[in-house]
């Protein structure tokens, strides 16, 4: 296990109090950093402070801190979920900041992700896009026998490829035109490559992408950004699928 | 159909027009620039002309083709511009503090400048088909064999002997190399090129294609300028 | 026995169909009442929590007709703690051809369960297991394969056979993205509106029925009223209250709790499950444990120094100077003995001075051997993503060295009381998932919760519900009724002040204190002198907690502290509760182990002549002491034996 070392950190973080107010940075410094902290826990420790200090601490979204529920959404240093790859927000330590850095750190900027409060934002929109068709609609209790259809090995581990996505978003914050078409592509690329997802393929394809439209995304301008940020790792492959799929909804 | 109309118009179908309107741009400069390179067979710029006349000589075809050309063109730009204007709306207010992860991502000076290099090649075509085709800057016409045409090889190397008209020629030439450098994969991408072990492949092919394209325009100013002639 | 002396009665009907175990669930289906399909949309049902139960409740009952409210305190449905689940679940399905079949999980539950559960239940969950696996495999669930096309499986703790079910490491995710994809067509349909971050802060009930709830919207901190013709409990566990678990860090008891104060009773609140592979503690301003999937207990051989204090590096220590304790103490189960065996052991072995690691909190658990067997990749195909998790959080590499391990809180088995039709002691209120008590006994088996969960909610409530609804006239109370104003008055004042007080402490000073008092004296083993210390302490901090806390903010905005007081000032009442019950039992049990009651050897004894019942705890007001009831249990199938796993 690699030595327990104390760092001092600046901090600038975006504190706006509500959705119509104006934001601006605010300066704090931690003086001693254990780097075996994760950066949420980090952030957990200056609210401390805050309150002890009766102020109003930073609000931000946070919930199993495993990296798998997609709540955390913080862009510090001016990347989505920080500077490790493959990695969210809540599960970036310490030990990755130098001693004396000074580190920033914004919610997620889009139309379709308003800020709520400090670095808390709203992201029903992919519920919405969801909604719109990521889903293959068989009723409770209607399945046949799951052996009933055998799916190739490769097509359901690509399937779970795309299946891994948390829904955190980080996609969209990082992407310059802010677009959702990792998020949507993910889901559209699972549902393809199953047997299952066979019979809603069509329909399925053009109600997410019209959704997305819809959320005001941006269009996708293939930067790939959104694959070098995602914390699983999703590839945009998963757009060009989304793509794919769409011509063939329209033309077939 | 409309749902063909609507499907042009979304996210998806937008992005595949781009990618299409791009490629045919790229194939025509492909088939420009080998036209072009016939000025290096050293006849004193007859094929050259010889290859000009025949184009010319296709009449209402190169008419045709000429529209579908501005067609493509307009296309491509007028989606690149809307892409940029959903870009402003979908996102009004900016990171103060924004960085690449680099990695897999394509986020660098040629993607990120896809509508600046667009627009100055826009306006470069404009200035360039006036220059070249219509003659607006030296509008002189020769004999040759009995029939009036134009000696555009001359008019070539006379132009390329200036060193401004070379300055922008080749500051133009590095911008189409720069925009297809990202153009030519994202047309794959937004065709549906989907293997992952061959995106890297093609963003290499890309490059490329763009280099080559870049450097075969550019040898042309670069050669008659140095050289003080064909 | 002291026991003896004391009259338990319980009044309330379990609702267990007769008959024989195999037969008592379809019998009992084809009795229960049934709702006309036309006057289903008649019915306005609510669902607290969107995970596994939760959100396939959700669903299933808006395909059925009836309208549905669905609420959850994270920004999307999708953010439940269910998806954190790694592991698998279980089903007998038998594909495997190992002599698998329903009875059998059945009597593996109940025996891993230390047979403190309802036979009747368990038989059920076994039962409908495979129709779980065949939904979610509909819905497009990811789940492992074999080359062939069919489904593959593994072995998991507690199990001889290979049963569980997985999606890598992150089934829970890919079922609980199932049933959030059902969720969303629903939503899609009309049936189901989802309220997103919104909270249930209290139940409304009339004539003592559940009438409604008083949720507060977490955007704005407006005081919301819902009514309803139902309200469904799903809202997960209470491992929150020992303040370090594995639980997500919003995940809470508020919800459960403040309808046991309405009148629900609390089933074995005591009952809490102590993962035995969880990354260990590594400082003071720790948040939370992430657990590392007991799968892989299944290549990975946990182990100690033989050494008392070795502070050698793990690879310097020869194999003859290791203690595999596990395959010593129990051959025939080795590293796969159930959660508690194994929890109970690696504190045991720390206890000794064996333990690794900086604090010497921690255990080994060591892939050497198997990436020799198997080689690397196989071992990255099977684990790659908890190996990497591993790798993040403590920068070892555990292809390199073994990983360091130590037991956390994890699961809790206790919950509201519930009947067979998954309906408490308050008629219209119903608890689904870990928030009810049923099925798991004093322990629950790996790849047996999210079984559970989806049982309960695809499988059981859409279902047992109609016994409840046809019986009920829809509709008769509206939001404008008394007792929506009565308990929105209590929740606005108990708002006003908690962030009045304005002391001297943050909340989670008072969390952190409780959880350390849970974890010391309500934790991994318990005793008399222990758990009435915890008592005291416990009314001591709460009365603190009242006086000197301080919540920041105002009460309408967003205020995620705010939130967070209100959870603290609930597990402040219900870790007294636990101890009470962890009092009461004086036997050990599954997860509960009483250092009064242990064989010569140290292992746990159960007491089935005086300890065989459920106990329900009836609350009977914040500063008076709660009534315990006990629910007898009977074995007519499965015959008690002491747990053996040797």
């Amino acid at each position: 296990m690699s030595s327990t070392d104390l760092i001092k950190v600046h901090l600038k973080v975006w504190r706006q109090d509500g959705p119509q107010a104006k934001g601006f940075f605010e300066d704090y410094t931690l003086d001693e950093v254990n780097t075996h902290m994760s950066f949420l826990e980090m952030l957990d420790v200056l609210n401390e402070r805050l309150m002890k200090d009766k102020k109003e601490p930073i609000e931000f979204d946070h919930d199993c801190r495993e990296g798998i529920c997609g709540s955390c959404n913080l862009v510090i240093n001016g990347v989505p979920h920080g500077p490790e790859m493959l990695t969210a927000a809540c599960q970036l330590h310490m030990r990755h900041f130098k001693d004396g850095e000074t580190i920033t750190i914004e919610p997620w900027r889009a139309t379709a992700f308003p800020i709520i409060k400090d670095l808390v934002v709203d992201r029903n929109a992919f519920d919405r896009i969801m909604s719109a068709g990521g889903y293959i609609s068989v009723s409770t209790g209607n399945a046949p026998d799951a052996n009933a259809i055998p799916i190739s090995k490769p097509d359901s581990d690509s399937a779970m490829d795309y299946a891994v996505c948390i829904g955190c978003g980080a996609c969209v914050a990082a992407c310059p035109n802010s677009s959702a078409s990792l998020f949507t592509g993910a889901k559209v690329s699972q549902l393809s490559r199953l047997p299952q997802g066979a019979p809603e393929r069509k329909k399925r394809v053009i109600a997410m992408v019209d959704q997305m439209e819809k959320e005001g995304f941006g269009d996708c301008s293939n930067f790939a950004e959104c694959e070098a940020v995602c914390p699983v790792g999703i590839s945009i492959t998963a757009i060009a699928n989304m793509r794919t799929e769409y011509v063939k909804a329209v033309l077939g | 159909m409309s749902t063909i109309a609507n499907a042009l118009q979304s996210q998806v179908g937008r992005k595949i027009l781009t990618g299409l309107t791009g490629i045919f741009l790229t194939l025509f400069l492909v088939a420009h620039l080998s036209g072009n390179l016939s000025l290096f067979i050293p006849d004193g710029g007859e094929s050259f002309n010889l290859y000009a006349d025949f184009l010319h000589s296709l009449g209402p075809l190169l008419w045709i083709a000429e529209i579908i050309l501005v067609i493509l063109f307009l296309t491509h730009a007028y989606l690149g511009v809307s892409i940029y204007l959903k870009k402003k709306r979908a996102r009004p207010e900016n990171y103060k503090y924004y960085k690449s992860q680099g990695g897999p991502s394509k986020q660098n000076f040629a993607s990120t400048s896809m509508l600046i290099s667009g627009s100055i090649i826009l306006l470069f075509v404009v200035l360039h088909v006036m220059h070249f085709k219509y003659h607006l800057f030296s509008p002189e016409t020769y004999m040759v064999e009995g029939t009036e045409m134009v000696d555009l090889a001359r008019h070539v190397s006379e132009a390329f002997q200036n060193p401004w008209i070379v300055a922008a020629y080749t500051f133009v030439m590095v911008l189409i190399g720069v925009h297809l450098k990202h153009g030519v994969w994202s047309a794959f991408i937004s065709l549906g090129a989907k293997n992952p072990k061959l995106t890297p492949v093609l963003y290499t092919v890309g490059g490329i294609v763009a280099l080559l394209l870049s450097l075969g325009f550019l040898a042309i100013p670069l050669y008659i300028f140095i050289n003080g002639g064909l | 026995m002291e026991v003896a002396d004391k009259k338990y009665t319980f009044n309330w009907d379990n609702k267990i169909p007769t008959g024989p175990v195999e037969k008592k669930w379809s019998t009992h289906k084809n009795n229960i009442k049934l709702v006309n399909p036309s006057n289903k949309r008649k019915y306005n049902i609510i669902v607290v929590g969107t995970g596994l139960a939760g959100a396939s409740a959700a669903a299933s009952l808006g395909e059925l007709g009836y309208n549905v409210k669905a609420f959850c305190i994270q920004d999307s449905a999708r953010r439940a703690h269910s998806i954190a689940a790694q592991g698998g679940i279980n089903a007998a399905k038998n594909y495997q051809n190992d002599g698998d079949s329903i009875w059998r999980l059945f009597y593996d539950t109940v025996k891993g369960g230390d047979y403190r559960s309802r036979e009747a239940n368990v038989y059920r969950l076994a039962e409908v297991s495979n129709s779980i696996i065949d939904q979610c495999v509909a819905q497009g669930v990811p789940f492992a394969r074999e080359y062939g096309g069919t489904l593959t499986n593994r072995s998991f703790g507690g199990a001889q056979l290979s049963r569980t079910f997985y999606a890598r490491g992150q089934t829970g995710q890919q079922l609980l993205l199932g049933a959030y994809s059902a969720l969303m067509k629903s939503m899609k349909s009309g049936k189901v509106a989802v309220h997103t971050r919104e909270e249930m802060l209290e139940l409304v009930t009339v004539d003592g029925e559940a009438k409604g709830i008083i949720s507060r919207n977490l955007v704005t901190g407006k005081i919301n009223r819902h009514a309803a013709d139902a309200v469904l409990l799903c809202t997960g566990g209470y491992g929150n209250v020992f303040y370090l678990s594995t639980n997500a860090k919003n995940s809470n008891v508020t919800a459960a709790w403040r309808c046991h104060r309405k009148g629900a009773l609390f089933a074995n609140p005591s009952f809490t499950q102590i993962h035995p592979t969880c990354i260990p503690v590594s400082g003071e301003y720790q948040s939370k444990l992430t657990l590392m999937s007991e799968s892989l207990r299944n290549d990975g051989r946990v182990w100690v120094p033989k050494k008392v204090n070795d502070k050698r590096h793990p690879n310097e220590i020869p194999e003859d100077e290791r203690d595999y304790y596990l395959e010593r103490i129990y051959p025939s189960f080795g590293n796969l003995v159930p959660r508690d065996v194994a929890s109970r052991n690696a504190k045991i072995v720390c206890d000794e001075g064996r333990g690794v690691g900086e604090t010497g909190l921690a255990v080994y658990l060591d892939f050497r051997d198997a990436i020799k067997r198997d080689g690397e990749d196989a071992i990255r195909d099977r684990y790659g993503n908890l190996f990497d998790m591993y790798h993040k959080i403590t920068d070892d590499n555990p292809y390199k060295l073994p990983m360091r391990i130590y037991p956390a809180v994890h699961y809790t088995m206790g919950g509201l009381w519930v009947d067979y039709n998954l309906m408490t002691t308050v008629p219209g209120l119903f608890a689904l998932g870990e928030a009810n008590f049923s099925d798991h006994g004093a322990n629950r088996l790996g790849a047996s919760a999210l079984m559970q969960g989806l049982a309960d909610g695809y499988f059981v409530i859409p279902y047992t519900i109609g016994n409840y609804l046809a019986e009920t006239k829809p509709g008769q109370i509206t939001t404008d009724h008394a007792a929506f104003d009565q308990v929105e008055k209590e929740i606005t004042e108990e708002i006003s002040k908690l962030l009045s007080i304005k002391g001297s402490k943050t909340i989670l000073d008072f969390h952190r204190q409780l959880g350390k008092i849970m974890w010391d004296k309500v934790g991994m083993s318990r005793d008399e002198d222990g758990l009435k210390q915890a008592i005291a302490e416990i009314q001591a901090l709460r009365k603190e907690f009242w006086t000197d806390v301080f919540v920041p903010g105002k009460a309408a905005t967003y205020n995620k502290y705010l939130e967070y007081a209100l959870r603290v000032a609930d597990f402040l009442e219900l870790g007294e509760l636990m101890a009470r019950d962890a009092l009461e039992r004086k036997e050990s049990c599954g997860g509960h182990f009483r250092l009064e009651s242990q064989t010569p050897e140290g292992e746990a004894k159960r007491d089935d002549e005086n300890y065989s019942h459920v106990s329900a705890w009836e609350f009977k007001g914040k500063d008076a002491e709660p009534v315990e009831h006990r629910e007898p249990l009977e074995f007519e199938n499965v015959k008690l034996t002491q747990r053996s796993y040797k």
